[in-house]
């Protein structure tokens, strides 16, 4: 979905993104799939943050067996999963947008990459094992 | 040569006005709500497992400072929704004049406030 290709009559130069790096027109890099990518799940996560909200807060301080019941029923545990995973994916793009602007030197900038894709890995692996265990054993 | 970088401007020379503000809280809170999401997986990773792990769990979330969290999170939440939607707006090409963008800010600051106050109540009351 990143480069747009004309198939007919394709060599490096109709690439339009080659030919820009060539001319040094703009960074031609994949600026728009993240661009897009924040647009498509911030649209998603209006519906799926307004279900969150209005339910999760309600079970934040209620019994185990009440949030476990809750999570595991099968409409809840399908929006809960896609909620957490749309919001992290929104999540590193914007984090990313943020360390982008104030952290300079390249080294940082790749330890910023690695620490905050590991981070978000973790926390989705974790918040949908999570779920997924409450739904099977219920 | 040592170039000041990026927000070198802010405490002495800029003065703030509702658009800038805004669009600087809309990081914040971004960044605020990316916090929360490590409480989340916690969370469900409590629930998940039950024991004395949900036992503090529950103990932290239900004390004064967890409720305050939860209710600075919901209010950040709701202003990050409602500014998305201001910017999702702009990206659409509407609401560009100084006029509505102006309007749009202070429509997404009364829509927060209304919003976190609704959902505490039904929190509360329901």
């Amino acid at each position: 979905m990143a480069k747009t290709f004309i198939v007919s009559d394709t060599t490096a130069l109709r690439d339009g993104n080659v030919l820009r790096r060539v001319r040094h027109l703009g960074s031609a890099r994949d600026g728009l799939r993240e661009w897009r990518l924040q647009r498509l799940t911030a649209v998603a996560l209006i519906p799926l943050g307004l279900y969150f909200a209005a339910s999760v807060l309600r079970l934040a301080t209620s019994t185990r067996m009440t949030a476990a019941t809750w999570l595991g029923s099968p409409v809840t545990a399908l929006l809960i999963i896609l909620f957490v995973l749309t919001g992290l994916a929104h999540m590193l793009v914007g984090l990313r947008s943020v360390y982008l602007d104030y952290v300079h030197a390249r080294a940082r900038l790749l330890l910023a990459e690695l620490v905050l894709r590991a981070a978000t890995a973790l926390l989705a692996g974790a918040s949908v094992l999570a779920v997924l265990k409450l739904f099977l054993n219920r | 040569m040592e170039r000041p970088l990026s927000p070198f401007m802010f405490p002495t020379w800029y003065r703030f006005q509702i658009t800038s503000s805004l669009s600087i809280i809309h990081r914040l809170t971004g960044i605020a709500l990316s916090a929360g999401s490590i409480l989340l997986a916690w969370w469900l990773v409590a629930v998940a497992e039950g024991g004395r792990l949900f036992a503090a769990t529950h103990a932290f979330i239900a004390s004064p400072i967890g409720i305050a969290l939860l209710f600075f999170w919901s209010m950040a939440f709701f202003y990050h929704l409602c500014s998305g939607i201001r910017h999702l707006a702009w990206d659409a090409g509407y609401g560009f004049e100084i006029r509505q963008a102006y309007l749009s800010g202070y429509a997404v600051l009364a829509a927060t406030l209304l919003l976190t106050v609704l959902t505490w109540l039904y929190v509360y009351l329901a």
